[in-house]
């Protein structure tokens, strides 16, 4: 067996009193798409900071292809992208100009040809020279994807990206996850749609309150309740793990 | 060192300053042109000469550091803080950038439009009165180190501040006023006591001044005083803000 494209190890995080992550472990697979479902607070985010380098967690350790996220910074974000789950534009830049000085930022020469590939992709080559903040909220939010993908990491962190976004757009970007995850880039998904999670996730992890409370393929887990939806299942999880009696 | 993108990163602050240069370049050309068409043409030419030089020389100087500490607090600080506001931070954060990388990128770029401004208002001086570089050493030294102080204070105000009108305190309430008493318009020596050595714990006394004997020669504190108050306050201030930089103060959860 291969060994994980991301290895986190009894990963806590703590703001003052308050737990975000409680010894946290969790291992995700070369191309595979990982589903991370939880509700409004559980730590998804968090998560994701740590191991993206916006957080530092207060103890455990996060490996990237075996390199650790803090000793080897430079490495492991070299490996990682990360689509944001706020929408934001610097006001001064082009969508072209926007990409090129992401790949600089990113460590890998700007390339002109690399860009043009990645405005055709998302559908913004018509936007290149127009001022990021004149572009509808979809094509913000494809920007922010061909962004993460400048210098083509190996592991990818969707943070909610189809929130509050059309169904049209949302479909969009569920092929494009297809596609990347086809390419052979590793997919960490987090989002409040359990449909989502359901098409496109190969495995599952819930966290509810800074624990994991389930890690499941995603078949095994739907085989085990048969006839009923993942979000049901979902439901049914978290009410547990809140004390609260079934609806 | 990720030389890739520190350069990536200077140049972005240049191109970000060089898109707005109405604001960040010709705004406090025409402002200090005003200072020295006001107080050094109209009201010089009725004053007498201070500290042996014609009054319209004397401020000229001044009038420059004033303008390069302003613009250069001004670049890293409104840059690095609207990036916080609006998100964008998130795309260097993500990057494979040290800390040393980040602060020589945001320093360089602020360096180079605080030194373009001070050009320009000293090359319009030249067009009310023309004078010689004095000492091209000590203008080259005072230029370089100043505007790199003041770049690092602009990045520990744009990580400390948590809204606008934070950041505006630095300019208004403490640059500014620090900048006039520091004798940008008059010499200390025509202050009475107490005002006098009150005023010499003022740095921006030190650096207007250093500036001011690279370019006439004349100075109320020797150069190597107002050198050593300089390098003392940029590395101070170099040290807490690579400090802060490689904490996330404020950018790191």
């Amino acid at each position: 067996m291969k060994p994980p494209v991301l290895r986190c190890r009894h990963v806590t995080k703590r703001y003052g009193n308050f737990t975000a992550l409680q010894d946290l472990s969790l291992e995700v697979y070369e191309g595979e798409i990982f589903a991370l479902l939880g509700p409004n607070g559980a730590g998804k985010s968090t998560l994701i900071h740590c191991i993206t380098g916006l957080a530092k967690q207060s103890s455990g350790s996060i490996e990237v292809l075996g390199f650790d996220t803090i000793r080897d910074f430079r490495t492991t974000r070299r490996l990682v992208g990360l689509v944001p789950q706020e929408i934001n534009y610097d006001p001064f830049f082009t969508p072209l100009e926007s990409l090129t000085i992401q790949m600089g930022l990113m460590g890998v020469e700007p390339s002109r040809e690399r860009a043009d590939t990645l405005l055709k992709t998302f559908a913004l080559d018509d936007k290149r020279d127009a001022y990021t903040r004149t572009l509808s909220g979809g094509m913000k939010r494809r920007l922010l994807v061909a962004k993460s993908l400048v210098h083509e990491p190996r592991l990818l962190f969707l943070d909610e990206p189809t929130a509050g976004v059309d169904v049209e757009l949302r479909r969009e970007l569920w092929q494009e996850v297809e596609g990347l995850r086809a390419a052979g880039t590793t997919i960490v998904l987090t989002t409040h749609y359990i449909e989502e999670a359901e098409r496109l996730a190969d495995r599952i992890g819930i966290l509810h309150k800074g624990e994991l409370l389930l890690v499941e393929s995603r078949s095994s887990l739907m085989g085990r309740h048969d006839g009923r939806s993942l979000e049901e299942i979902y439901l049914e999880l978290i009410r547990k793990a809140d004390g609260r009696p079934d609806a | 060192m990720n030389t890739i993108a520190l350069k990536t990163l200077f140049i972005k602050e240049i191109r970000r300053f060089s898109k707005v240069w109405l604001q960040t370049v010709l705004s406090p050309l025409v402002t200090t042109s005003l200072y020295i068409l006001v107080f050094g043409v109209a009201l010089g030419s009725r004053l007498r000469e201070i500290s042996g030089v014609p009054y319209i020389q004397f401020v000229v100087p001044g009038l420059v550091m004033m303008t390069m500490v302003r613009d250069s607090f001004m670049n890293t600080s409104s840059s690095l803080f609207q990036s916080k506001i609006n998100g964008t931070i998130i795309d260097i954060l993500v990057a494979p950038i040290g800390a040393f990388e980040m602060l020589l990128a945001y320093v360089g770029a602020a360096m180079i439009r605080a030194v373009i401004v001070g050009s320009l208002v000293y090359l319009v001086a030249l067009s009310f009165t023309w004078f010689p570089l004095h000492h091209i050493g000590w203008t080259v030294f005072f230029t370089v180190f100043v505007t790199a102080t003041l770049a690092l204070l602009g990045i520990i105000a744009a990580l400390w501040a948590e809204k606008f009108d934070h950041l505006a305190i630095f300019p208004n309430f403490i640059l500014l006023p620090l900048a006039f008493l520091g004798g940008v318009f008059y010499s200390i020596d025509l202050l009475p006591e107490p005002w006098q050595t009150v005023s010499r714990f003022n740095p921006l006394l030190y650096m207007i001044n250093g500036l001011r004997y690279g370019f006439l020669g004349v100075s109320d504190v020797p150069p190597v005083t107002s050198a050593g108050v300089v390098l003392l306050s940029f590395f101070v201030l170099l040290g807490a803000a690579s400090a802060l930089l490689r904490s996330g103060y404020n950018l790191r959860s």
